[in-house]
């Protein structure tokens, strides 16, 4: 998979303008390129601008471009709804009013988009590009336009699965995200997962434990990550040779509606989906409905019938007995995905990351976090591996005063090793993983 | 023939000086008030007029006008009954007054003088005009001899007020009171109606609060320093156990301070007042109380319980369930420490420096986070509720603790916990550090104060940059995190704040945003 600044040409603060500058002497060619790739950039930062209605536009005004020039143009928000194409096009998706006051006003202030991406360091790949991963390209609607953090390479790895599951997993659930996380990569799969806690997080940190590249697809824009301590997780993703990508631009702020969109990404981006503990209506379920429906297989975990947690699953396969599979174990979910135990030592060797090369950190595994911290800080992260969850049993088991206990999960969480959550505290990132 | 007495009534928390001057002429037989009285005043035309004659006095069948001086101000309620009593008495020549005399009550139709709410401030307004004797409700005496640069005198009946009224030299015996059929249960209804029951008997020791630890901690440390705290937890986790001991955790008013609730306490009239009032309030009112409750009103002009709580705790259970009306409410008081109250005619301004406490469960059916996943409320359903908690409150609490449910072997901890008295003594003297320093309680410190208490050092700086910045914190929320840490370090008796002392803090901060919250749960 090669790379190079024409297919995915990297906006950064070093990158060169993000808006070429008229009069500077740039080859035709590679200029109405950029330009139209910026023209992408900021339709595709417009709220409530989808696939369907993207394409639309494009066919009627031929490029990103075109669609620009015509909302700048006097009187260009009726140019916009106005119903017939340019060629009487029979099926035209009608505009609504304030959808093309929105196409003008943002054609006005691109530059805004342009530089928001450039700042949050962005890597922009189109749909027209030969880095737009095809298994997307084969998946209804597909985003006309990915931010990406990282190596857009690893969206079009030879092997991906994605691992998904509820954001409030038991330590069953989270045990196996990270045994099946783990072991896909070792074999040299990209796995792709949500970011979100909970099963998601388990299978990321997996994957950076083994620094192998994963691939994570937020319900967001990359400036609205939470929890704080994926803010590290993230980061943790990037420096391990992976990406995270999203379809809404840096400043779009999850809401309920964009997760369930992302999921199709997220099965879209993979070769098959594993499903590791799911309750009823958990989004991991509509990430398996997508699968299905993109044709691509679709695992789950099973689990104890009268855990809630594993409810949805375990009604999931009943509904689809045809289509949805069951996970037997790590080994045999290997061999059902096509990737034989057998082929692990021929995979790809262990990349260098970039965090490798800059620091001369060992493998940064539990036992050497551990390990790099301080007397109390150590006690209570050794406690919260060993299950202790509330302030009290903190306290009980580390024996230091509660006002220390307290400042000690704060720095944790700082370095993205601890989440609070209802009072109760767990690892989290590589502290999370085994 | 005119009479003049002098009596007062209530405004807002303020008494005002009212002369009741009463003509008793010649004419067809009436009875009018004149000067804006209210409802309750136009009765008290009956209250009077069925005191005198069952005191064994006569009701003069003459034309009788009441005037109450100064004209142009609305008087409420019925502490002129006996004043108006007495004038007509005296204009009706059937008592002859010696000096003058300054009255307070309201008058049963027996002739009984009842107690009045605002004896405190309505007297103290009598003494500052130059009264020097007053004859107050019987009842209310020990509430009245707190204001001592007049002499109380007091009076269960009319006709005791008249003996006194009348001096020792001309007293005679009076005539027979009519015969009068009375129930048993009367009396006993009337007399000493208890303290507010909840708060006063046996309070909660700390030590009866099994684990929490964090819980424990974040409390201290908000009665240290005044701080806005929430308690948030699932049914069971011991938030209103733990707001029960707050009362026991408080130190006693100052002089100022006690002065000012036992207005507070005389004007709202609920219970008899014995003292001084030296226990700060706890204030708990019930999550269906109106707007005017809260804030105060009502046709009387009376205090609500953001006034009531002045100086001590207003403690809201199951925050959320507030009309988001009354929750609106607090935020001028929050701010300013008073509340303005605004009615046809008349407007008062109440104090209401009150620390806030609130409980809250963290999703409608309570069980969010609990390990059983028994929670089954739509997350729409959990945002909605987490939002009622809206800006201005968020604003103004510094503390916010989730409280996990304890597990049962915490329930027998070998440890015995920190007894009520040990944290009130550390309480006191953290107050104490605080009042030295800048003259008031951290919470009350912003700006320039604030980052002069604090002395940050220059890797404090950082680390405060470094901290708002992670938790995405906002100009207010950075200064709601440095005011926590100099209570923390006041608690430990530091001169500055350190980084430990921010790290903690920042356990305190709010969730950042309802949906990361839930999503980590």
């Amino acid at each position: 998979m090669g790379r190079d600044g024409l297919m995915a040409r990297e906006v950064g603060p070093d990158g060169g303008a993000s808006v070429p500058v008229s009069g500077q002497a740039l080859r035709t060619e590679s200029r109405t390129l950029l330009e139209e790739r910026d023209a992408w950039t900021v339709l595709a930062s417009i709220h409530g601008l989808g696939p369907v209605t993207f394409g639309s536009l494009l066919r009627r005004f031929g490029s990103g471009r075109g669609i620009l020039s015509v909302a700048r143009r006097r009187g260009g928000r009726a140019a916009l709804t106005a119903r017939a194409g340019p060629k009487g096009e029979q099926e035209v998706t009608r505009i609504s009013a304030d959808l093309a006051a929105r196409i003008v006003e943002h054609a006005a202030r691109g530059d805004d988009v342009l530089e928001a991406v450039s700042r949050e360091g962005l890597i922009v790949v189109t749909l027209e590009d030969a880095a737009f991963p095809a298994r997307l390209l084969a998946i209804e609607m597909p985003p006309h336009v990915l931010f990406v953090k990282g190596d857009p390479a690893v969206l079009s790895s030879p092997s991906a699965v994605a691992v998904v599951g509820t954001r409030r997993p038991s330590d069953y659930g989270r045990r196996v995200a990270a045994r099946i996380a783990g072991s896909l990569a070792r074999q040299g799969t990209t796995v792709v997962s949500g970011l979100a806690v909970g099963i998601d997080g388990a299978a990321h940190a997996a994957c950076v434990a083994e620094h192998r590249p994963t691939l994570a697809v937020l319900g967001g824009g990359h400036r609205h990550l939470f929890p704080l301590a994926h803010r590290r997780l993230a980061d943790a993703i990037v420096d391990s040779g992976g990406a995270v990508v999203s379809e809404l631009p840096p400043d779009a702020s999850p809401t309920r509606g964009t997760f369930p969109r992302r999921n199709r990404l997220i099965s879209g981006l993979a070769d098959a989906t594993v499903v590791v503990e799911a309750a009823a209506q958990s989004g991991a379920l509509i990430t398996a409905s997508w699968a299905l429906e993109q044709g691509r297989p679709c695992f789950l975990v099973p689990g104890a019938i009268d855990s809630p947690t594993v409810a949805g699953s375990l009604a999931f396969l009943r509904a689809y007995p045809e289509a949805a599979r069951i996970v037997a174990g790590v080994p045999e979910l290997l061999e059902d995905l096509g990737l034989a135990p057998a082929h692990a030592d021929a995979g790809e060797p262990v990349r260098a990351t970039p965090a490798e090369r800059a620091s001369k950190a060992p493998t940064a595994s539990r036992e050497s976090v551990l390990s790099h911290l301080g007397g109390s800080e150590r006690a209570v992260a050794e406690a919260l591996v060993a299950g202790r969850s509330t302030a009290d049993e903190l306290v009980a088991t580390t024996e230091l005063p509660i006002a220390s206990v307290l400042g000690v999960l704060t720095l944790l969480e700082m370095r993205g090793l601890a989440v609070a959550a209802y009072g109760r505290y767990r690892p989290a990132g590589l502290l999370a993983s085994s | 023939m005119l009479a003049t007495v002098l009596s007062a009534t209530l405004h807002g928390l303020e008494g005002r000086v009212i002369r009741v001057e009463v003509d008793v002429a010649p004419g067809l037989p009436g009875f009018s008030i004149v000067g804006l009285p209210d409802a309750a005043l136009q009765e008290s035309k009956e209250r009077v007029r069925g005191a005198i004659r069952n005191a064994g006095f006569i009701y003069p069948p003459r034309r009788i006008t009441a005037n109450l001086a100064p004209a142009d101000l609305r008087k409420a309620g019925a502490s002129l009954d006996l004043a108006i009593a007495l004038g007509i008495l005296l204009g009706s020549e059937q008592v002859r007054a010696t000096g003058r005399w300054a009255l307070l009550g309201e008058l049963s139709l027996g002739g009984e003088v009842r107690r009045v709410p605002g004896l405190l401030p309505m007297l103290a307004a009598l003494a500052r005009r130059g009264a020097r004797r007053a004859i107050v409700p019987a009842d209310g005496l020990a509430e009245a001899r707190l204001v001592s640069d007049l002499e109380s005198l007091p009076a269960s009946t009319l006709a005791a007020a008249v003996d006194l009224v009348r001096g020792p030299r001309s007293r005679r015996p009076r005539a027979q009171a009519p015969q009068r059929v009375e129930l048993a249960a009367e009396t006993a209804g009337q007399t000493a109606p208890a303290e507010p029951a909840a708060w006063s008997g046996d309070l909660p020791d700390l030590s009866d609060v099994r684990g929490q630890v964090e819980a424990r901690r974040a409390l201290e440390i908000a009665l240290a320093g005044g701080h806005g705290l929430l308690l948030v937890g699932p049914p069971g986790a011991g938030k209103t156990l733990l707001a029960r001991t707050i009362p026991g955790l408080l130190p006693p008013l100052g002089d100022r301070e006690s002065l000012s609730a036992t207005v507070v306490d005389s004007v709202a009239g609920e219970h008899p007042i014995t003292g001084l009032v030296r226990r700060p309030p706890f204030r708990a009112p019930h999550h269906t109380i109106s707007y005017a409750g809260m804030v105060g009103g009502g046709p009387r002009l009376s205090p609500g319980e953001v006034t009531m709580a002045d100086y001590g705790v207003l403690f809201l259970d199951e925050l959320p369930e507030f009309d988001r009306d009354v929750l609106e409410a607090l935020r001028e008081p929050l701010e300013d420490g008073h509340v303005a109250i605004a009615r046809v005619g008349r407007a008062a301004i109440f104090p209401a420096r009150f620390q806030l406490v609130a409980a809250m469960n963290p999703c409608p059916c309570g069980y969010a986070g609990t390990d059983s996943s028994r929670c089954h409320c739509r997350d729409s359903l959990v945002e909605r509720y987490a939002e009622r908690v809206s800006g201005p409150l968020r604003d103004r609490i510094d503390l916010w603790v989730t409280m996990p449910r304890v597990a049962p072997a915490a329930l027998v901890s070998r440890a015995e916990p920190e007894s009520s008295a040990t944290v009130a003594a550390r309480i006191a003297s953290c107050r104490e550090r605080q009042v030295q320093r800048r003259g008031r309680l951290n919470s009350r410190l912003s700006g320039r104060a604030l980052r002069g208490a604090a002395r940050l050092g220059k890797m404090e700086e950082r680390r405060l940059v470094a901290l708002s910045e992670l938790e995405g914190l906002s100009a207010r929320g950075t200064e709601r995190l440095l005011r926590v840490a100099r209570t923390i370090a006041d608690l430990a008796e530091a001169e500055s704040v350190d980084g430990a002392c921010l790290e903690e803090a920042a356990r305190y901060r709010s969730p950042a945003s309802v949906a990361a919250q839930r999503l980590a749960g």
